[in-house]
This record gives C-alpha cells, sequence and structure tokens, in this order.
C-alpha cells in the first residue's frame, strides 16, 4: 500500500511539468494564474499522498496550507486584475 | 481487495489529471483553460483524495486530512474559477476566433441598444419610486 501511495505521489508530481511549460508561455497573465492554480493543487496531492507513504503527519498541514492558499492567491490575482492595477 | 479499489481510484484521477494537464498545455483560449484546469481538480483531485481516504479509513490520521483537503477544494475551486474567468473577460482577455458565442457582449450590446433607441424605460422607475417616497 505504501508503495502505490509513492507511486501515485511521484506520477502526480510529475503532471506539473507540462502546467510549468504554460506558466512560462503563458500568452496572459490568467493563463499563467490558472496553471499556477492547478500546478499547487498537484502539489497538495502529492505532498499528502508522500506524507502517507513516509508517516509523517506534519506534511499533512503543508498540504492544507497548500490548498488553502493557492486559492487565496488566485483570488487576489483577479481582484488585482479585475481593477487593473496590475 | 481495499488495494486494488486504491489502485482503481487513483489511476482514474491521475488520467483525469493527464487530461486537464494536456488540456491546459493545449487549449486555444484562456476560458477553454479555466474550465480544463477546474475539471482537473474536480475529477482528478478528487478521486486520489478519495482513494487516500478509502486506503487509510476516514477517522485516521491522513484519512481526515484527505477529506478535509477534498472538501476544501470542492467549496473553494469553483469560486476560484468564477474569478478568474471574470477578470480575464474584464481585462479583455481575446477570445479563441472560433468561438460562436459570447453572451455577455450580447446582453451588453442588447442593454446599450435598448437605451438608445428609448431613453425613457431606464427612467420610469426613478420618478415612480421618488412618488412613492413623497406619498
Amino acid at each position: 500500500m505504501k508503495a502505490v501511495y509513492l507511486a501515485v505521489a511521484i506520477a502526480e508530481a510529475a503532471l506539473m511539468a507540462p502546467l510549468l511549460i504554460r506558466v512560462a508561455a503563458g500568452p496572459t497573465i490568467c493563463d499563467r494564474v490558472v496553471a499556477l492554480n492547478a500546478m499547487s493543487t498537484q502539489a497538495a496531492i502529492a505532498v499528502l499522498l508522500f506524507a502517507a507513504f513516509a508517516g509523517r503527519t506534519i506534511y499533512c498541514d503543508v498540504a492544507l496550507w497548500l490548498s488553502s492558499f493557492s486559492y487565496l492567491g488566485a483570488i487576489v490575482w483577479s481582484r488585482y486584475l479585475e481593477r487593473e492595477l496590475l | 481487495m481495499i488495494e486494488i479499489i486504491v489502485i482503481a481510484l487513483a489511476a482514474a484521477g491521475w488520467a483525469f489529471s493527464l487530461s486537464g494537464a494536456v488540456g491546459i498545455l493545449r487549449m486555444p483560449d484562456v476560458y477553454c483553460r479555466i474550465q480544463c484546469s477546474s475539471k482537473m481538480i474536480t475529477m482528478g483531485a478528487l478521486p486520489v483524495l478519495i482513494a487516500l481516504v478509502v486506503g487509510e479509513g476516514p477517522v485516521s490520521v491522513f484519512g481526515s486530512r484527505a477529506l478535509l483537503v477534498a472538501v476544501l477544494l470542492l467549496v473553494v475551486n469553483p469560486v476560484a474559477s468564477h474569478a478568474l474567468a471574470r477578470a480575464a473577460y474584464k481585462t479583455g482577455v481575446p477570445m479563441w476566433p472560433g468561438a460562436v458565442a459570447d453572451q455577455v457582449a450580447d446582453r451588453a450590446r442588447r442593454r446599450r441598444a435598448a437605451t438608445g433607441a428609448s431613453p425613457a424605460p431606464p427612467e420610469l422607475p426613478g420618478p415612480a419610486r421618488s412618488a412613492g417616497g413623497g406619498q
């Protein structure tokens, strides 16, 4: 079961590579923010599965903070974009 | 048995995540990319977290955290997608040339045409409300 968790964590983290290409090549800021939002969700899942693999409960809080603050980051970016402060 | 369920759920979630990542990379438009990102989180992240819940049990340390992250993502991700799409539309990010409908622009154009053709209907509620307040 632990090996399954590690394999899924590595596979989910590997999906951040195409999103990173979109972050680098996105024509507008919105493209980059969308890709960053998806990337942070993937990172949260990978961290949670790695915590289950390694048996370290302290990494669970990292996943919680990543998933909640990626949302906050997207909201803040969109507010700045919408009021044309950027 | 539990391991088979965990592997099946994780594989389904990973397949959806892969399709979402390819969609974010390949879609022609920021709005299509927002749609792919939202599908990626709803259909790709939740099965993996449910797999962790099934594998560890819902009252264990990792299972409860996975459930918490799943609920958080399910509540929070549509809000972020909506705010991003709204910001992209308001800052004038161009649509893909093959797009067939822009209902927000149609509505704004219709409202502008209505006010330009006959300025009386928008002003009608104002005097009526002030008259009602005077009485």
